[in-house]
C-alpha cells in the first residue's frame, strides 16, 4: 500500500529532504548469521561471461553506421572562445556532423579548465574524428586562472558557500586542555581511472533517444538527458548491462553522451562518444585535493575535548563541496567540535564523487592526528579511540553501531605490534597503524523489482538496475532466492536497461544493496505469498516446493512487485570499521611497503561473503595506491595536467598487494528495511590512509603529513623526524 | 604508411626502424615521431645470446631468464616495464628509448623538441635530474642501458664500434639531440666484456612496471675496475667518475627543489651496490 | 589498404587493413573479437593483452601488419580451467580487465603449472585491475587445477 512521506534522502554524506512514495515494508527481517542462500558465499552470476570476454560493454556496443566522435578540448585553464569556425573540420574526409559550444549541454564557450569541452566532430572513424577536431579553427581569449586554492579563498572564489559548523566552545576546550596538537595534512588530486573509459553511444529510434553508456545510474542518467533535451522521460531508453567501473564518476551522463546525442540527431546515424585515456586523466573527475587545518585537545586521562579543523577542498572549476569534516564531526564522542569547509573554486579540472568523497581525505588527516594526541598523551591509539566513543551521531542514535565490536576484533591484530616492531632490522623499520571507518551506506526509497516465476518452477527478477562490479546482481538473486526458497541456480536476474523493469537505485554512495536488496525480496515476498496461496487452493501445504506448486501455470505466470521501504526515522544509519596495517619502511630510501591490513567492518548483514571480501580487497588497493603512489600532477605554469597516462600515473600492480585479513561483524540492522544491510562499496577505502601512516609512525617516529607518501615525503618526514630527536636529546656534558 | 620488411642490411634504405615498436608506435600514434616509412628490422638484428655477444634484437624477456649474463644486465631486465613489454621490446630498442618528461611527452616547445626553455626546471619536475640538468632536466628511464654502461659493454652498429656511453649525449644549445645514432645506422650486437660482479638496485614508485626514480648499476671488471652508472638521474645514463669517490660524484649533483629527494636515495643505493659487489 | 593474414584463435583470416591499424582494433572491429578490450591504447594497462605465439604481448600498439605468428585471444581460451578458477574464486568484478589477466595468466600456466606466489606476482604485473581482484586472481592461479 503506497503512501506519501516526507523524508530524508542520503547519497554520500548530502542530505535532501524528499517528498515519496513509499511502500510499507510489513516483512520481518531474517535471523542473523548464513541461511539458506543468503549469508553463504555465492560465485558471480554474471562471472563466467565477463571472464570468458564475452559480457557486452558499453566499449563493445556496434551499431549499424555507427559514427565515431572526438571533443576539442581546451589547452587553457581559463578562456573563453572568442572565434570558432569548424568549417576546416567539416571539409575533411569522413566528417558527417560538428557542434560548437552551447549546441550540446557540455560545450561551452567559457573553459573553466585545462581540458574542458567546447566542441566536437563526428565521424566515420575515430582518426578522422580526431584529425578534425584538430582541424577546427578556435581563437581564445585566455583569462586569469586561479590554481591555488588557499588564494581562492582569500578571495572568497567558492563554489557554493562555506560549511560551518561549531557545537560547544571550541577555544575554550582548547585553552583548558592539558595536551594540544596542531598540524596540517593536505592530500592529493586522484583519479578514477575505470579500466572502462567514460563512453555512451547514442541513437535515435524514432523519437525516442537510446542511450547506451558506461554508468552507475541508469535513471539519473535518463532523467538528466530528458530535461536536458526537453523529452518525456520515457523517450529516453537507457542501457547498461556491464560496465568497466565507476568508483563515482559515472554517475551522471556529462558532455559525451549530450555531443553523442546531438551528433546522431544531427546526422541520423548512431554515434559514439568515448573518452580516451589521456583525457580520462584531464576531463573525466578526480577527488579533489585537501588541506586540513586540524587542532585537538584532550585532558591527560585521554577525553578529547575540543576538535577543531579547517578543511580547503580544491573542489575546480565546478564540483560540489565534499565533506572533508564529516569525521571530525562525527567519529568521536566531544562536546567541543568545530569545523569551517571551503569549496574552493579553482580553474582546475572539476572534482567528482569518488568512493567516499570526502571522507578518505578526512579520515587521514583526523586519524593522524588522534595518533598525534596519542603519542603526545602517551595513550595506547586504540585506547584512545575505545575512551571516545560516540554513542549517538551528535544526539541522533544510530540505527547500529558495532564499531566497539570492531575494537575488540580488531584488538589481537593490534596486539601484534610488539612482535611486528621486533623485526625491525637495519634500515628496515616494522610498525604497526590504525584507524577508524565512519561513513554512510543505508540507502533508500525508491527502488522497485519485479519478481516472474512461471511453470518451470524458475525465478527472474527484473529491475532496471546496474551493477557496477560489485556483484549486486548476484546479490539480488541470493536475496530472492532465500526468500522463495529456491536453489540460487534457479533464480536469474535481468537488469540493465531502462526499458525493461522499475526504478532502481543508484549504484554510489554504498546503497545498491541497502536500497535494491529490500525491494528485490519484497517483490519475491509477494510471489511466495502468491504461490503459497496456490498451494493452499491445490490442496498442498503453503511451504511446500515452487516448482511443484507451480507446474500447471502453463503459460500463465505469478509477479510479484516489490518496494523498497521508508528508513528509520529519527536514526542515523552509518556504517563503522576499522584497520590494523603493518608496514616496513626502509629509512635510508624512503621506501614503503604495506606487509599486512586486517580489516573489520560492521555494515550490517552480509549477503554474499565472496563478493564481500572482494569489495573489502578492492577498496583497500585503491587506498594503497592513494596512499603511496597515485598522483595527479598540474604545470603550474599553465593549469593543464602533467599525469595523462597510465605508467606516469601509478595504481597498484598485484606486485603491490598486501596480505588482506578480511572480517565483517555481519549483525543485522534490526532497524533498516527488511535485510538489515547497509552498503559495503565505499567503507574499505576510508581508513587506509591513516592506518598505513600511523604505521609509518610506529614504525620509524615520523609524521607524513600529505599524501601520497612518496619517497620524498617520506624522506623529508624521517629528515623531520631526526632533527626533532636531536633537538630533543639531552646536550652532552 | 608504408611498411617494409628488408632480409638483410644490404636492404636497408631509410625510414624509421621498428622493431618490438614499443617505443616507435606510442610516439607515432601522439605525433612525437614522424614516420610514413617504417621499417621492420627483425629479419636484420640478430638474436640470442653467443657467448658474450648479445643480438640487438634479443627481448628483454629473453634476457631476464638467461643464466649466462651478468647479474646486473639479468635483473636490469627483470625489473623493466611489464611482463608483456618485456615480452616485446629488444634490447637494442631500449637503449634508444625517450625521456619519460611529462613536458616532452606532451610536446611542450621546449629544449628536446627545439625550444629555448625546459618547462620541467621552472615547473613540475619532481621525477626529474639531479646531475647534468642545467641545459635540460629530463631523466634517462633506461635501466638496461645503466646496466650496459657499468659492464663496459660495446655496441656494433652497420656503421661502427663503439662503447655503449658512447651511444649518448647531453643536449647542447646547438645539438639537441640525446643519441649520437646517425640517421639510418641500425644497432645490431652488444658485447660484454667480462666481468667479476655486477649489480642493479633499483628504486621505483611500485613494485614493478615503473621507471627507475634512480637505478644504480655496479661492476667489477675482470681487471678489478669498478665502474657504477645510474638510471633517472640525468638526461642520458650516468656513468659515475671512475677516479673520484662516489660520494664526491654525488655531492657535486645539482637536484632542482623538488628531486633533492633523489640524492640521499641515490648514495644509499650506490653505498648499497658496491657493498654487493664485496 | 593493405592485405593482411593473420591466424587468429587457429582461424586463418585475410583482411584489408590500413598499414598502422593496431591488432587490437582489427582484432574487435574486423573480425568482431570484442573480447579482447582496450582500455588505454598505448600499452600501459594490459587489458589488450593476447599470446602471440603463446607470448603474452600488448595488442594495442602491435602493428597488425608486423604481427608474427598465431595470435591466441580470450575467445580461444574459454574453455580454459583458468575461467572456471577465475569465477570459482571471485577473481572478476567489473570484468573489463579480465580477458587480458586469462591470458597472461594461461600464458603463465603452460609455462610454469605450479608458479609460486612470487612467480604469479611478476608475471602478472602487466595487467592493470583498477578494482583490485589481484588477491583473488593470485588464488584463481595458485588453484587453477582443483
Amino acid at each position: 500500500m503506497a503512501r506519501l512521506i516526507r523524508t530524508e534522502k542520503e547519497v554520500e554524506g548530502r542530505y535532501e529532504e524528499v517528498w515519496l512514495v513509499v511502500e510499507e515494508d510489513p516483512l520481518t527481517q531474517w535471523p542473523a548469521g548464513p541461511l539458506s542462500v543468503v549469508g553463504r558465499p555465492a560465485e558471480r552470476k554474471d562471472a563466467p561471461e565477463r571472464v570468458r570476454g564475452e559480457a557486452r560493454f558499453t566499449a563493445d556496443v556496434r551499431l549499424p553506421g555507427m559514427l565515431h566522435a572526438a571533443v576539442l578540448r581546451s589547452p587553457h585553464a581559463h578562456a573563453r572562445v572568442e572565434r570558432i569556425d569548424l568549417a576546416p573540420a567539416l571539409a575533411l574526409p569522413g566528417v558527417r556532423a560538428a557542434i560548437g559550444p552551447g549546441e550540446a549541454s557540455g560545450l561551452e564557450e567559457e573553459a573553466g579548465y585545462a581540458g574542458a569541452a567546447v566542441a566536437a566532430v563526428a565521424a566515420d572513424t575515430f582518426a578522422q574524428a580526431r584529425a578534425a577536431v584538430a582541424a577546427i579553427d578556435v581563437e581564445w581569449e585566455a583569462l586569469e586562472a586561479m590554481l591555488d586554492p588557499d588564494e581562492a579563498v582569500r578571495r572568497g572564489l567558492f563554489t557554493a558557500e562555506p560549511r560551518r559548523d561549531e557545537r560547544g566552545d571550541v577555544e575554550r576546550a582548547l585553552a583548558e586542555a592539558d595536551a594540544v596538537v596542531e598540524a596540517t595534512y593536505r592530500t592529493q588530486s586522484v583519479l578514477h581511472n575505470a579500466m572502462e573509459t567514460h563512453q555512451a553511444v547514442c541513437e535515435w529510434v524514432g523519437d525516442t533517444l537510446h542511450v547506451y553508456i558506461s554508468t552507475q545510474f541508469i535513471w539519473g542518467v535518463r532523467q538528466e538527458i530528458a530535461d536536458a533535451l526537453g523529452l518525456p522521460q520515457d523517450k529516453v531508453r537507457v542501457v547498461c548491462e556491464f560496465m568497466g567501473g565507476g568508483f563515482g564518476s559515472k554517475n551522471s551522463p556529462d558532455e559525451y553522451t549530450f555531443v553523442a546525442a546531438e551528433l546522431a540527431k544531427r546526422t541520423g546515424r548512431p554515434v559514439r562518444c568515448a573518452l580516451t585515456r589521456p583525457e580520462e586523466h584531464t576531463s573525466a573527475g578526480n577527488r579533489n585535493p585537501t588541506i586540513q587545518r586540524l587542532r585537538a585537545g584532550a585532558r591527560s586521562d585521554g577525553t578529547i575535548v575540543a576538535l577543531d579543523g579547517e578543511f580547503t577542498n580544491a573542489v575546480g572549476w565546478s564540483g560540489w563541496n565534499a565533506p572533508t569534516e564529516g569525521p571530525m564531526r562525527m567519529l568521536y564522542a566531544c562536546d567541543n567540535v568545530r569545523t569551517v569547509t571551503y569549496g574552493a573554486q579553482v580553474n582546475t579540472p572539476p572534482m567528482k564523487a569518488f568512493r567516499a568523497p570526502g571522507f578518505v581525505e578526512g579520515t587521514f588527516g583526523l586519524e593522524c592526528l588522534i595518533d598525534e594526541l596519542a603519542a603526545k598523551l602517551d595513550v595506547d591509539p586504540l585506547e584512545l579511540r575505545r575512551l571516545n566513543y560516540a554513542d549517538s551521531n551528535e544526539g541522533t542514535p544510530f540505527s547500529s553501531k558495532n564499531l566497539e565490536e570492531c575494537y575488540r576484533r580488531a584488538a589481537p591484530h593490534w596486539e601484534r605490534r610488539h612482535e611486528v616492531r621486533a623485526r625491525s632490522d637495519g634500515p628496515w623499520k616494522h610498525g604497526v597503524g590504525m584507524a577508524s571507518q565512519i561513513w554512510y551506506g543505508g540507502g533508500g526509497p525508491p527502488s522497485y523489482a519485479w519478481v516472474r516465476i512461471g511453470s518451470d518452477g524458475r525465478a527472474t527478477v527484473i529491475t532496471a538496475m546496474q551493477d557496477i562490479g560489485t556483484g549486486t546482481r548476484t546479490a539480488m538473486a541470493q536475496i530472492a532466492a532465500e526468500e522463495l526458497r529456491l536453489p540460487l541456480d534457479r533464480v536469474d536476474v535481468v537488469l540493465g536497461d531502462s526499458a525493461r523493469g522499475p526504478y532502481a537505485s543508484i549504484s554510489a554512495g554504498s546503497s545498491t544493496t541497502p536500497s535494491m536488496g529490500p525491494a528485490v525480496r519484497a517483490a519475491a515476498a509477494d510471489a511466495r505469498e502468491q504461490i503459497e496461496d496456490i498451494a493452499e487452493q491445490r490442496g498442498l501445504p503453503r511451504d511446500a516446493p515452487v516448482e511443484e506448486v507451480v507446474d500447471l501455470l502453463e503459460d500463465a505466470q505469478i509477479l510479484g512487485r516489490g518496494a523498497r521501504g521508508p528508513n528509520p526515522t529519527g536514526m542515523s544509519v552509518l556504517t563503522f570499521g576499522v584497520h590494523v596495517v603493518e608496514v616496513a619502511v626502509d629509512v635510508e630510501t624512503g621506501e614503503v611497503v604495506v606487509e599486512r591490513v586486517a580489516a573489520i567492518h560492521d555494515v550490517g548483514r552480509i549477503v554474499n561473503p565472496l563478493g564481500a571480501s572482494s569489495q573489502v580487497e578492492g577498496g583497500i588497493i585503491q587506498g594503497v595506491g592513494h596512499t603511496l603512489s597515485e598522483q595527479r600532477l598540474l604545470d603550474p605554469a599553465t593549469g593543464r595536467v602533467l599525469t595523462t597516462s597510465l605508467d606516469a600515473y601509478r595504481m597498484p600492480t598485484i606486485a603491490d598487494v598486501p596480505e588482506i585479513l578480511c572480517e565483517f561483524v555481519d549483525r543485522p540492522d534490526e532497524h533498516l528495511t527488511n535485510l538489515g544491510s547497509k552498503g559495503l562499496g565505499e567503507p574499505p577505502i576510508v581508513p587506509v590512509a591513516a592506518a598505513i601512516a600511523n604505521a609509518i609512525r610506529d614504525a620509524t617516529g615520523a609524521d607524513v603529513r600529505e599524501l601520497p607518501i612518496s619517497r620524498e615525503e617520506m624522506l623529508r618526514a624521517l629528515e623531520a623526524a631526526r632533527r626533532k630527536e636531536r633537538r630533543g636529546a639531552p646536550a652532552a656534558v | 604508411m608504408e611498411l617494409l620488411r628488408p632480409s638483410s642490411v644490404e636492404e636497408l634504405d631509410g625510414g624509421v626502424f621498428l622493431h618490438g615498436g614499443t617505443e616507435v608506435v606510442p610516439l607515432v600514434r601522439e605525433g612525437l615521431l614522424r614516420a610514413d616509412r617504417l621499417v621492420d628490422v627483425r629479419g636484420v638484428v640478430p638474436r640470442g645470446v653467443d657467448g658474450a655477444v648479445i643480438g640487438a634484437g634479443t627481448t628483454l624477456g629473453q634476457l631476464e631468464v638467461e643464466p649466462a649474463i651478468p647479474d646486473a644486465l639479468r635483473e636490469a631486465c627483470r625489473l623493466a616495464a611489464s611482463p608483456q613489454l618485456r615480452n616485446m621490446s629488444s634490447v637494442g630498442g631500449n637503449l634508444l628509448q625517450s625521456t619519460r618528461c611529462w613536458y616532452w611527452r606532451l610536446g611542450y616547445p621546449c629544449r628536446l623538441h627545439g625550444g629555448d626553455i625546459c618547462h620541467a626546471r621552472e615547473g613540475e619536475h619532481r621525477e626529474h635530474a639531479i646531475l647534468a640538468n642545467g641545459f635540460c632536466a629530463s631523466a634517462h628511464p633506461s635501466d638496461v642501458a645503466a646496466a650496459l654502461v657499468s659492464l663496459g659493454s660495446r655496441l656494433r652498429t652497420t656503421r661502427r664500434e663503439l662503447a655503449v656511453e658512447e651511444l649518448y649525449r647531453l643536449p647542447d644549445e646547438s645539438d639537441r639531440r640525446t643519441m649520437t645514432l646517425e640517421n639510418g645506422e641500425l644497432i645490431l650486437e652488444l658485447e660484454l666484456a667480462p666481468v667479476e660482479a655486477s649489480v642493479y638496485l633499483k628504486a621505483m614508485d611500485r613494485k614493478r612496471w615503473s621507471f627507475p626514480q634512480v637505478g644504480v648499476a655496479a661492476a667489477r671488471l675482470s681487471d678489478g675496475t669498478v665502474r657504477l652508472a645510474l638510471a633517472g638521474v640525468a638526461p642520458i645514463p650516468w656513468l659515475l667518475d671512475g677516479e673520484a669517490a662516489p660520494g664526491e660524484a654525488l655531492d657535486a649533483a645539482t637536484p632542482l627543489p623538488r628531486t633533492e629527494w633523489k640524492v640521499p636515495l641515490a648514495r644509499a643505493l650506490v653505498r648499497r651496490a658496491l657493498a654487493a659487489l664485496g | 589498404m593493405s592485405e593482411l593474414r593473420l591466424t587468429v584463435n587457429g582461424e586463418e583470416h585475410v583482411l584489408d587493413v590500413p598499414v598502422g591499424a593496431g591488432l587490437a582494433h582489427v582484432l574487435r572491429d574486423e573480425l568482431g573479437l570484442t573480447g579482447t578490450k582496450i582500455a588505454c591504447n598505448e600499452g600501459h594497462c594490459g587489458a589488450c593483452t593476447v599470446q602471440v605465439d603463446g607470448v603474452p604481448r600488448l595488442s594495442c600498439i602491435t602493428l597488425a601488419h608486423a604481427v608474427e605468428g598465431a595470435v591466441t585471444t580470450i575467445e580461444g581460451l574459454r574453455q580454459h580451467p583458468l575461467v572456471d578458477a577465475f569465477t570459482r574464486c571471485d577473481a572478476v568484478q567489473c570484468g573489463f580487465c579480465t580477458p587480458g589477466q586469462v591470458v597472461s595468466a594461461a600464458a603463465l600456466v603452460a609455462a610454469n603449472p605450479s608458479p609460486s606466489r612470487e612467480e604469479i606476482r611478476h608475471a602478472m604485473a602487466g595487467n592493470i585491475c583498477r578494482c583490485g581482484t589481484y588477491p583473488k586472481i593470485e588464488e584463481a592461479i595458485l588453484t587453477w587445477r582443483d
